[in-house]
């Protein structure tokens, strides 16, 4: 056991290095003011004041969260009835069609977002409406393979004594396959939304340039304005945000475990 | 075609020893060495550098950059460059911080070669530093089936406030550029650090974004105007040579209450590991062959006079193009001064509130 425990020293040190080493800096640089180059290491909750009191950075958080929210609502809307077909194939045409899903993941996001802004280019649509459809079609994937990964692994028999108790295919589709699906839809959740929540390339290229979302705001003030300290505060800030998202999906997911 | 490069390199290569004997070093000293070049993004004719690397049997190192700033930031770290291409306030700020080391006017012979409109610069004037590469102007390409020509230079910068265009407009997202339109339209300069006149410009700005709702974009916006999607839009007048070429609706104007000249010059930082070299770089890209390939591939101005007047002149590339040449010596025109820290810092704040309001 602990010549295997040996063996993790590597990872560990990837960790501490790459991970907890600059997480540390955000969170000095979040607490801290530099005045005129020098950094004077002063706690204070300044950076985190000036945020949270201008209505312009909260709209912008709002719309960070309104975009991420309605993709993820999007995705599990679309994802569902797919997933379902998918599970109900012959197994072959099962990997078949996991694998037509996943084709395109191996292409660059960038890529795939350079050929939408090309296609709705030549529709007349509200650019929000072109910033949805990059979303969804870009984090989609995610959403039907875990709800698919979920239904697949029910058992069939459940559905079998359902029918034999009387039930229609609907009712047996809310009372079985619907609740022992939710695991699925929360793992999807969680690897729709986070992203979603800090991705600001697909609202900046398909938006038209109407959007400013917090990603683009913490690349403002690290790279343009140069102030690292307010840029560390709006990262802690989303951090945080991230950190209790999952704790809540975590929650619900445990909670219909035990229900 | 190719025998005559062929032949062109050859002679070359044969002439380099006479020609390196007045200049200050042996062409053939450098050979296996490396130049770290660092410079704006699509801002070269690749087989320039390339040309250079057999000349001298040296491997160019070349990356680009996209901002002023993330450069500044780059300057702090460890890495060591042998030449970088920043910017006129840019270069004060690097000059004044000790960064740069003065270039060697014996191997830099050709400075008479540079055109009228970059000479005597406010921020080098001897240069003692920095080596003009490409100037330009900052203006508005409009679509002239939308907006005439009139109607335009009456307003100038003030179209930037002119709901009649809402929903029509691009807007370059950068800071200083946006509060300079702003500073310009309000008769203020451009270098300002007043408060009450950053602060009116501010409100220009936030009047600008509620009236027009302008797209904001980086340089997507060229093939944006090329394509002729919106009516008008705020560009850096080499790009707008290439929209006009692109597109013939497509007009440039430099608004009469003045904008800014912008020069990106070559210089060579105070770590560089092989500043001899860097010094024959920054000559042979100042020289009348490479800046010429330079321009007729990138479409910005050339800081070599010849190649200047020959590519606006009859049968040039960008004959009867009005964006190419920059405007020079209009007296309301200005170029960017190194802003104080404060300001450095608290623009951009402001800015990001004015786009995201």
């Amino acid at each position: 056991m602990k010549s295997f425990f040996r063996m993790s020293y590597p990872y560990i040190l990837w960790i501490a290095l790459f991970i907890v080493a600059p997480m540390f800096m955000i969170l000095l640089y979040a607490f801290t003011r530099s005045s005129s180059g020098a950094i004077t290491f002063k706690f204070t909750l300044e950076n985190f004041s000036r945020f949270l009191s201008d209505p312009t950075f909260l709209k912008v958080l709002w719309t960070s969260l309104r975009i991420a929210f309605i993709t993820t609502v999007c995705c599990i809307l679309i994802g569902y009835p797919a997933a379902l077909f998918i599970a109900n194939l012959p197994e072959k045409r099962q990997t078949l069609m996991t694998l037509l899903l996943t084709l395109p993941m191996w292409i660059n996001m960038l890529l795939k977002t350079y050929a939408w802004r090309g296609i709705l280019m030549n529709f007349e649509m509200e650019s929000e409406i072109k910033v949805f459809i990059g979303m969804v079609y870009d984090f989609l994937p995610y959403m039907i393979i875990q709800i698919h990964t979920a239904i697949a692994k029910l058992d069939r028999e459940l559905l079998t004594a359902a029918y034999d108790l009387g039930a229609n295919k609907w009712k047996s589709f809310l009372k079985v396959t619907l609740p022992l699906s939710v695991p699925g839809i929360i793992s999807g959740i969680t690897l729709v939304f986070l992203p979603a929540v800090s991705s600001f390339v697909i609202p900046k290229l398909l938006g038209g340039g109407n959007y400013v979302l917090i990603g683009n705001l913490i690349e403002t003030y690290f790279l343009v304005a140069g102030d690292w300290n307010f840029g560390s505060a709006i990262s802690l800030v989303m951090a945080l945000i991230i950190i209790v998202s999952m704790y809540l999906t975590k929650k619900l997911d445990t909670s219909t475990e035990e229900g | 075609m190719k025998k005559m490069i062929l032949l062109a390199v050859t002679l070359m290569l044969a002439l380099m020893p006479l020609a390196g004997m007045a200049e200050g070093f042996d062409p053939e000293e450098f050979r296996g060495e490396t130049l770290n070049v660092y410079n704006w993004g699509e801002y070269v004719d690749m087989s320039v550098i390339r040309e250079f690397e057999k000349i001298y049997g040296v491997r160019v190192n070349y990356k680009t950059f996209e901002s002023n700033e993330y450069l500044w930031l780059q300057m702090s770290s460890e890495d060591a460059w042998d030449v970088i291409v920043p910017s006129d306030y840019m270069i004060e700020r690097l000059i004044a911080a000790g960064k740069l080391q003065p270039l060697d006017k014996k191997i830099i012979t050709n400075l008479d070669e540079l055109a009228e409109g970059v000479r005597n610069l406010p921020y080098d004037p001897d240069n003692t530093y920095s080596v003009p590469y490409f100037w330009q102007t900052v203006g508005i390409v409009y679509d002239t089936t939308k907006i005439s020509e009139e109607e335009m230079e009456a307003q100038g910068w003030d179209a930037f406030q002119n709901a009649a265009y809402a929903g029509h407009t691009y807007m370059y997202d950068s800071s200083r550029d946006a509060f300079m339109i702003a500073e310009k339209a309000l008769g203020y300069s451009m270098n300002t650090t007043d408060e009450a006149e950053i602060n009116a410009a501010y409100e220009w700005l936030r009047n600008m974004h509620a009236s027009l709702k302008p797209s904001y974009v980086t340089d997507e916006v060229i093939d944006s105007m090329a394509e002729g999607l919106k009516w008008m839009a705020l560009v850096y007048s080499g790009d707008a040579a290439y929209i006009l070429s692109e597109n013939e609706d497509m007009a440039y104007c430099a608004p009469s209450q003045g904008t800014n000249i912008a020069v990106d010059a070559m210089v060579i930082p105070a770590n560089a590991k092989n500043p001899k070299l860097a010094n024959v770089f920054i000559k042979y890209m100042l020289d009348y062959d490479a800046s010429l390939a330079d321009s007729e591939e990138v479409g910005y101005a050339s800081a070599n006079a010849q190649v200047l007047a020959e590519l606006s002149g009859p049968g040039g590339d960008y004959e009867g193009n009005a964006a190419y040449v920059p405007r020079a010596g209009y007296e309301k025109d200005e170029m960017y001064v190194d802003l104080p820290a404060n300001w450095q810092a608290k623009m951009p704040d402001l800015w990001a509130k004015v786009m995201a309001e």
